[in-house]
């Protein structure tokens, strides 16, 4: 063996070896998850892959007194009514920016992207104020409200990126072609970024469904969704692991098969547009 | 069908004049070519008759009516856009069909509107396709069967050729032509290629820097260019330009080129202008002119020589056999009735009509 | 309706929105500020006492001194960490291979598991009897056999870092991939031509060329670590101590267990103003490439 082919193949092991590494750091803390999960809670202790799995977690994670059914169901609600008034009011919105001049654009479109940067500690101050005045802490409502401040500008700036990305030809084609403007987002532009549109939506649902700072300040029973109602599993007489275990594949599943629908569009997420 | 007039026509975008105060009509039926560089304006010119665009000031009359202030919606002319613009999400029928479903033509008589325009441009098979599955030829012709669906007063074309390649070029252009002569409908057409414009137009307008430098027919613009700027957009090879003195009908330059130009009452610096066509090529000091051979081109029907005389650089076209080595000298002639004379300081032409 | 009018109907919507659920609060939260406000004493809110809760935050506040150390801390520390492990990540991504591509399918998955889960899980592996990760270190390092992790001021920073590393190192992997998928080859092939070792070309051709994704990947991980807050509840609780105590959590303590809401409104708006430094500078960054706005 050349000692050439000798230095390839070892940097080649020792690629694999790196990368053996980052798939047991990804997937080893959502196996245990997934495995704790099914596990009698005698078996937690031994830190073993052998042991007679169960489905009494789940049993009593949807029975009395934790009926996680109905935090499932709020985590539902709230997810799906801010995903359902945010992203048409983005839409709209996103076109103009894309395609109109507006006076203080900049400033405007600015304004909108630092709402992005902006600790959610600092909005739910006044809204834990307001929603004790007017009784609606502990809602659903409260929680949709606070959600649209996340995901609406979030929204607005992804959905321009796909804007900006159709050529306008077709819509000016319409325009020339007899229809109005509304006719033309309806009819062109709104088929055209579809795909965009439902990568905004299925992101914008993650986020929410996933929200944890406004849940816990703005809900106490009624309302509270999955990510706060795991932590009700650490009680006073310890901590239920197995439970807490079982409601976490119950929050992370969907969400696993959300992720990888819009996989391919995943990185605009966050930087919005910057890194395709 | 209608004639389109600008009139006193500017459109700004903050410091930045697209177009400059221009003015121009369209005949009824004419096909217009507006013929420029990427820059010139001319597609800013046409998407403000479009009403894509707003003028800056100025007015725009489609027929009689002045159509500023009117939506492209209502103003009834029909678009062809240089990536074609389709509907990616409909199929080739409903794009064909989208402006009559817009007007409110219905079932079987849409469905009859769409068949005929498919036909007339060789779609016919094709009406269930989504533009996606069309090649770059087939795409064109559903841009174009969109735009005859309706018949509308004006059809404005925004490089419709230029997605195309070249052998599909020759054969759309001369369907472009059969179907606007065929349709009667006045036309406007943009374009930065030469060849496009002088086989398609009734009369082109020569555009540069957002003004118009020659408004005229293909004939007239290829043989008495307006100025500096034409003479050397308009032809391939481009003409000859040589700078030099003219006096008392007499034009010098450095390197022995003297030419009688019959053109009395200009002195001064000069442009001569002459088509690669026009100079001949000759034995070492049988010509107006000495020069030394730079490079010898075949290009099929014929051969370019490019040669060296003083400063100026030439081309001569020759018959196909002529061949001679870098460096030879060589004589060339030049037809003196073809010459351009421009005066060098406002590049206007100098020659009488 | 012509284009003038309608354009600002159209962001009539969203412009609602935003301006009732950011801007409002936003603006409710600086005026409380500037008061004495403890929900403890009264329900209304008190009177103004201008710039004294930031005075005391800068000058007076041994908790605030601590959670700025703290936070300060778990940036460095987390963005570093991201920004390496993800662009080495991409680098040995690039190639096609089995366990490239398996790897590349599963970099999605810990970003979409709630941060929350996440912490409390790392709780769990992390816990002194049963915790998985406890058991892993103390085989591979035996002087760790017994280490109570989340007890020790250093280490619990340390395992908040490994959670929020663990959400964030695959997605920024892929922002990094995606990076370097838009790069042209050819500057590649020539330096290679042209001589260069493997990584010369990564240091001179291919990292100079990636600086811009790499300055969006540190930007926004500094944001979203300055943001921390969930799995400090789930995982740390701030503690030991409050060794784990960021600005984030220290503004939901002050406001939430102290109901000192005008304190709690200046240490927020004391983030705020770090964040939108932080976007100030980020739009700049993005914004200068042309076309892409």
């Amino acid at each position: 063996m050349s000692p050439a082919r000798r230095r390839k193949l070892l940097w080649q092991a020792v690629e694999s070896a790196i990368l053996l590494g980052a798939l047991f750091l990804i997937l080893f803390p959502i196996l245990w998850m997934a495995l704790t999960a099914f596990k009698r809670p005698v078996d937690l202790f031994g830190l073993t892959f052998l042991f007679t799995p169960t489905l009494d977690n789940f049993r009593a994670i949807f029975a009395h007194p934790w009926n996680i059914g109905h935090t499932l169901l709020n985590s539902f609600i709230v997810a799906a009514a801010t995903v359902a008034i945010s992203v048409p009011a983005s839409t709209l919105a996103a076109y103009a920016f894309s395609r109109f001049e507006l006076p203080f654009k900049g400033a405007l479109f600015f304004t909108i992207l630092a709402t992005q940067f902006i600790p959610a500690v600092v909005v739910v101050l006044p809204f834990y104020l307001l929603f004790r005045d007017l009784g609606l802490l502990d809602t659903v409502y409260a929680l949709i409200v606070v959600n649209l401040a996340i995901v609406t500008p979030f929204a607005t700036w992804m959905l321009k990126g796909f804007l900006d990305a159709v050529p306008t030809e077709s819509e000016e084609a319409a325009l020339v072609d007899g229809a109005t403007r509304l006719r033309v987002i309806l009819d062109v532009v709104v088929p055209m970024i579809w795909p965009g549109v439902v990568v905004t939506a299925v992101f914008c649902f993650i986020l929410t469904w996933n929200e944890f700072l406004f849940a816990l300040i703005l809900t106490r029973d009624d309302a509270v969704t999955l990510p706060v109602g795991i932590t009700r599993f650490r009680t006073e007489r310890g901590d239920l692991w197995e439970l807490i275990a079982a409601a976490g594949i119950l929050i992370s599943i969907p969400m696993f098969l959300l992720a990888s629908v819009i996989q391919r569009h995943f990185v605009r997420g966050m930087t919005g547009g910057a890194v395709k | 069908m209608a004639e389109v007039i600008l009139r006193n026509v500017t459109k700004r975008w903050g410091g930045f004049v697209a177009v400059r105060d221009q003015s121009l009509t369209v005949k009824d039926g004419e096909f217009m070519v507006l013929l420029g560089p990427s820059g010139c304006g001319k597609t800013t010119t046409m998407r403000m008759v479009a009403g894509l665009e707003e003028p800056t000031s100025g007015d725009i009359l489609i027929g009689p009516n002045r159509v500023n202030d009117l939506p492209p919606r209502e103003r009834d002319v029909a678009m062809v856009f240089q990536s074609y613009g389709l509907y990616p999400h409909m199929t080739v029928a409903d794009n064909i069909g989208y402006p009559l479903k817009l007007r409110g033509v219905r079932g079987a008589e849409r469905q009859r509107q769409i068949e005929a325009a498919a036909a007339k441009v060789e779609l016919g098979d094709l009406l269930h396709r989504k533009p996606r599955e069309l090649s770059g030829g087939q795409r064109q012709r559903v841009a174009l069967a969109r735009a005859i669906v309706r018949r509308p007063q004006v059809f404005l074309m925004d490089e419709p050729l230029s997605n195309l390649d070249a052998k599909l070029r020759v054969s759309t252009r001369a369907e472009i032509k059969h179907l606007q002569y065929e349709l009667g409908v006045t036309t406007i057409y943009v374009t930065h290629d030469q060849i496009e414009a002088m086989t398609l137009a009734h009369r082109v307008a020569v555009m540069s820097q957002g003004e118009i430098r020659q408004l005229d027919t293909p004939e007239a613009i290829y043989d008495r260019p307006a100025d500096l700027f034409v003479a050397g957009f308009i032809g391939s090879p481009p003409m000859n330009l040589v700078r030099g003195e003219h006096a008392s009908g007499v034009f010098t330059a450095a390197g022995g080129l003297r030419a009688a130009t019959r053109i009395a009452g200009h002195r001064g610096a000069a442009m001569l202008g002459i088509r690669p066509e026009d100079v001949t090529v000759a034995p070492a000091g049988a010509g107006d002119l000495d020069a030394s051979v730079y490079a010898v081109e075949l290009t099929g029907d014929s051969v370019l020589v490019t040669a060296q005389a003083g400063e100026a650089r030439l081309i001569a076209k020759a018959d196909r056999a002529w061949r001679a080595e870098p460096g030879t000298t060589i004589g060339l002639k030049l037809d003196a009735t073809r010459l351009h004379l421009f005066d060098a300081d406002t590049t206007r032409r100098l020659n009488p009509e | 309706m012509r284009d003038r009018t309608l354009k600002y109907l159209l962001i009539l919507p969203a412009a609602l929105i935003v301006l009732g659920t950011t801007i409002w609060p936003l603006a409710v939260s600086l005026v409380t500020s500037f008061r004495d406000w403890r929900l403890t004493r009264s329900l209304a809110p008190g009177p103004f006492i201008g710039t004294e809760h930031y005075v005391i935050a800068f000058t007076d506040d041994p908790d605030f001194a601590n959670a700025a150390m703290v936070t300060a801390l778990f940036v460095l520390i987390d963005v570093t960490i991201t920004v390496v492990s993800a662009l080495g990540l991409a680098l040995l991504l690039r190639r096609a291979g089995v366990l490239q591509s398996l790897t590349r399918a599963v970099l999605i998955l810990p970003f979409a598991v709630s941060p929350a889960l996440v912490g409390i899980s790392f709780r769990f592996m992390f816990n002194a009897e049963m915790g998985v990760f406890t058991w892993l270190a103390g085989v591979l390092v035996p002087p760790l056999q017994n280490f109570v992790w989340l007890a020790d001021e250093w280490a619990a920073l340390l395992v908040l870092v490994f959670s929020d590393a663990w959400r964030w190192i695959p997605y920024m992997t892929l922002v990094v991939l995606g990076g370097l998928a838009a790069l042209p080859k050819e500057p590649e092939e020539a330096a290679r031509i042209d001589g260069a070792t493997e990584l010369q070309v990564l240091r001179d051709v291919t990292i100079p060329a990636l600086l811009p994704v790499l300055a969006v990947v540190a930007i926004l991980k500094t944001v979203f670590a300055l943001k921390m807050f969930d799995q400090v509840v789930t995982l740390t609780g701030g503690g030991p101590g409050a060794a784990t105590t960021t600005l984030a959590y220290l503004v939901y303590s002050i406001a939430f267990r102290w109901y000192d809401m005008g304190y709690a409104s200046a240490v927020a708006w004391i983030l705020t103003a770090i964040l939108v430094f932080l976007a100030i500078w980020y739009m700049k960054l993005i914004l200068r490439k042309p076309g892409q706005t």
